[in-house]
């Protein structure tokens, strides 16, 4: 394309990342906020009580099995979750069975309060659950769209990746530089740190979501090397399940699982109990499969204890038997997950993931700032892609956000009985995106940026006071009970907030300093700060205040 | 992870003074020619015992994979402390490993 | 008819980019699918038929990432062409020896 490799791989990238760029912030977005699904799950459901302090596993346990004996007769596997840092309440599982014509039943999640051993009455809500799920499965799309688009984002992410090092000139010897200077140099800065300080996780996160639809995306070679029954047969070898035990018909009483929990004691020092999986249930090949929280990246053995529920015997299971492959292929999986890591390492996998979304972020405005200064010099304004690609920046850069704000706006004032309330939370987050997609159409760039940081301020600003007025879970109650989940959330906004808020005023000072140095006839506009410069700050800053926290 | 987070950052910290560019804007007096010399492998000395720590306490599969985070963390900061408050990165850098190390023995 | 000449001129720098967005992305699919039969073959009898063919599925993002650069990296868009073909049926027959040589029905 150009005189030498180098070159030729600059342009690459430049495109490769702009053409998706957008698509691909989204999905570090909602991926980074995937990491605390469970957490934001818990935060739109305020109906559920705070933590319980000082009850046993074996009294969670009672409760469970007296729950699901009541009201999950009938049902063969039952699964039941205990108090985690990452979900405070106990819950309790199951799949019911399958309608006419589908493959697999619904599984449904039930919350329950220990005092009163019965269901929590939540409201509909989707949950971190649909927020995460977005970031592969692109909400209004169908499966397999959603799925050929992300892999086709990943692709070009993969590229961008690898001809970022390319033509990284000094990555060693500018290892630590970040020369806070304004326009282009500073911003070329800002992007090269955001890159070079996460390379691992940005190479690792997105070849492993090439990974994830691995058989999907390579249907072509799958299909020209194995048949239906071999496919089946390497998909077990590569994914490989434990063994249980069928319904023999044959109805027996179950031991108390809290009994039986007595026997895993032997195994487990510490009383690090997950949950619980219940096969055969109330039949005379009932099991009970204990699993406690996960000291391996893939799966240990030694995390399982699988007791016959009848006699109370512990029965030795076969360890799932991984390839060397399979090995590397779930490696992947668990890493781009994150569901081993404590508290303290799931805040860096959030913040690591906010990096990543900075770096696309800071990616997409340096092709405008690199642009600008030939861009108004044209007669007749700026080129049509130039002005698309400026619109597109802030309404997805500062739009996003609002957006997911929104989202959680939605959970806590749409009508408890409205019909489809789930489904709207959604809506009400596109809506708002599409709007400030369009909005900086009619405003001038510097001016959109300001104003949509402002109402990022506001917005993030106000939700822990919506939350204080619509629900009793708002600071003055969570912090004296010391349930971080919710206090957290809304600590965690007035953070964002205020980042915002800042980014909102420093822009606000650059144009007024603009302004000021056109009228005094000074030429100064190239020393001016860009507005967007002080986005990034503010993005750099709420990642540094993050930190700070953990 | 906070044993993992400071021993890289003083890693990096060692690292930073190698590089002439940089030792000037930590330190303001001469550091002399040999020590100096010392600062790389000393870096990549306490790099590989912190790699080693990392699977010591969390396992072949785990510990890697918090290392890189810490790296991460550890690097982000020594770059905006560099840029906005250089002077402290050095006193940092002793308080940070001091700690670490009395969390080590303790632990 | 001449406005569509001027319109779709086959000189314009646009084509030949055109081009080379078709061959990375359709020459490399081609060519990643080809590099995957290939290393399963190669892995057959070392490593089992299904791990075999796993090992090859995996490695076909990092064949198609090199093959994509390389599209943009060369001086034309017919090189480009060219040199995915080759290695494509290079790859293909290659494997259909290796499959004469292990006895392979797949």
């Amino acid at each position: 394309m150009k005189d030498n490799f180098r070159q030729s791989m600059k342009w690459f990238h430049t495109w490769v990342g702009l053409i998706v760029g957008w698509i691909l912030f989204f999905m570090f977005l909602t991926g980074t906020l995937g990491y605390f699904y469970q957490e934001i799950t818990r935060w739109m459901e305020p109906e559920r009580p705070f933590i319980e302090h000082n009850i046993t596993n074996e009294q969670l346990l009672d409760t469970a099995q007296a729950y699901l004996n009541k009201h999950a007769q009938g049902i063969d596997g039952w699964d039941i979750y205990l108090p985690n840092v990452r979900d405070q309440n106990l819950r309790v599982g199951w799949r019911h069975p399958a309608e006419p014509g589908k493959k697999r039943g619904q599984y449904k999640i039930k919350v329950l309060d220990i005092d009163s051993g019965d269901k929590v009455a939540s409201r509909a809500t989707g949950g971190g659950r649909l927020l995460y799920r977005m970031h592969y499965r692109l909400h209004y799309l169908s499966t397999d769209i959603s799925y050929w688009i992300v892999g086709f984002c990943s692709m070009l992410m993969l590229l961008a990746v690898i001809t970022g090092v390319v033509i990284h000139k000094k990555i060693f010897s500018d290892f630590f530089t970040f020369r806070a200077k304004k326009g282009l140099p500073g911003w070329l800065d800002i992007h090269n740190v955001l890159s070079v300080i996460a390379l691992p996780f940005h190479f690792m996160i997105t070849y492993s979501g090439l990974l994830f639809f691995l058989f999907t995306y390579m249907a072509l070679s799958t299909y020209l090397q194995t048949n239906d029954d071999e496919y089946r047969e390497m998909r077990k070898e590569i994914y490989p399940r434990t063994a249980h035990l069928e319904k023999a018909n044959q109805p027996a009483e179950m031991l108390d699982v809290s009994v039986l929990y007595q026997q895993t004691k032997t195994a487990w020092q510490d009383d690090d109990l997950s949950y619980v999986e219940m096969y055969a249930t109330n039949d005379i090949n009932a099991q009970v499969l204990f699993v406690r929280h996960e000291t391996d990246i893939t799966y240990n053995p030694a995390d399982e204890v699988m007791i016959n529920a009848v006699t109370g015997e512990v029965i030795a299971q076969q360890a799932k038997e991984y390839t060397g492959a399979g090995m590397i292929h779930n490696g992947f999986f668990s890493l781009h997950e994150g569901q081993f890591s404590g508290p303290l390492a799931r805040w860096i996998y959030f913040f690591t993931g906010l990096i990543g979304t900075a770096m696309i972020a800071s990616g997409l405005i340096l092709w405008t700032t690199k642009r600008k200064p030939q861009q108004m010099k044209k007669s007749n304004g700026p080129d049509f892609g130039y002005r698309l690609v400026e619109q597109l920046n802030i309404g997805t850069i500062v739009g996003l956000p609002i957006a997911i704000a929104m989202y959680f706006y939605a959970n806590r004032l749409l009508p408890l009985d409205m019909a489809e309330r789930a489904a709207w939370e959604a809506h009400v987050m596109f809506i708002s995106w599409a709007i400030l997609l369009i909005y900086p159409a009619f405003r001038p760039g510097a001016k959109a940026w300001s104003e949509q940081l402002t109402l990022a301020a506001l917005v993030y600003l106000a939700l822990p006071l919506v939350n204080a007025l619509t629900t009793d879970k708002h600071l003055g109650n969570s912090l004296p009970q010391q349930d971080w989940n919710f206090a957290g959330f809304d600590l965690t906004f007035l953070v964002v907030g205020g980042c915002f808020a800042f980014a909102a005023y420093k822009v606000k000072v650059l144009q007024a300093s603009k302004r000021s140095s056109k009228q005094s006839g000074k030429q100064r506009v190239r020393q001016s700060k860009p507005p967007v410069l002080a986005a990034s700050e503010s993005l750099l800053s709420l990642q540094q205040v993050n930190k700070e926290k953990c | 992870m906070l044993v993992l987070t400071s021993l890289c950052f003083t890693a990096m910290v060692l690292f930073c003074l190698a590089m002439t560019k940089h030792r000037e804007q930590v330190i303001v007096h001469e550091v002399s020619i040999l020590a100096v010399h010392f600062f790389r492998p000393l870096a990549w000395l306490l790099l590989s015992f912190t790699a080693y720590l990392s699977v010591d306490m969390y396992g072949w599969s785990i510990g890697p994979a918090l290392l890189f985070g810490a790296l991460t963390i550890a690097i982000l900061l020594l770059t905006l402390l560099l840029t906005y408050r250089a002077k402290i990165v050095p006193k940092l850098a002793i308080v940070m490993s001091l700690i670490a190390i009395i969390s080590i023995f303790i632990s | 008819m001449s406005y569509l000449f001027t319109k779709f001129n086959l000189a314009s720098p646009r084509w030949p980019v055109f081009s080379r967005i078709l061959a990375a992305t359709f020459g490399g699919y081609a060519l990643a699918t080809a590099s995957s039969l290939f290393i399963s073959q190669l892995l057959l009898n070392v490593v089992g038929k299904y791990q075999a063919i796993h090992i090859g599925l995996m490695l076909t993002f990092i064949v198609y990432a090199c093959a994509a650069m390389w599209v943009f990296s060369v001086e034309s868009a017919s090189k480009a062409w060219m040199g995915l073909i080759k290695l494509t049926i290079f790859f293909t027959i290659t494997t259909w020896l290796l499959m004469q040589f292990t006895g392979a029905n797949s």
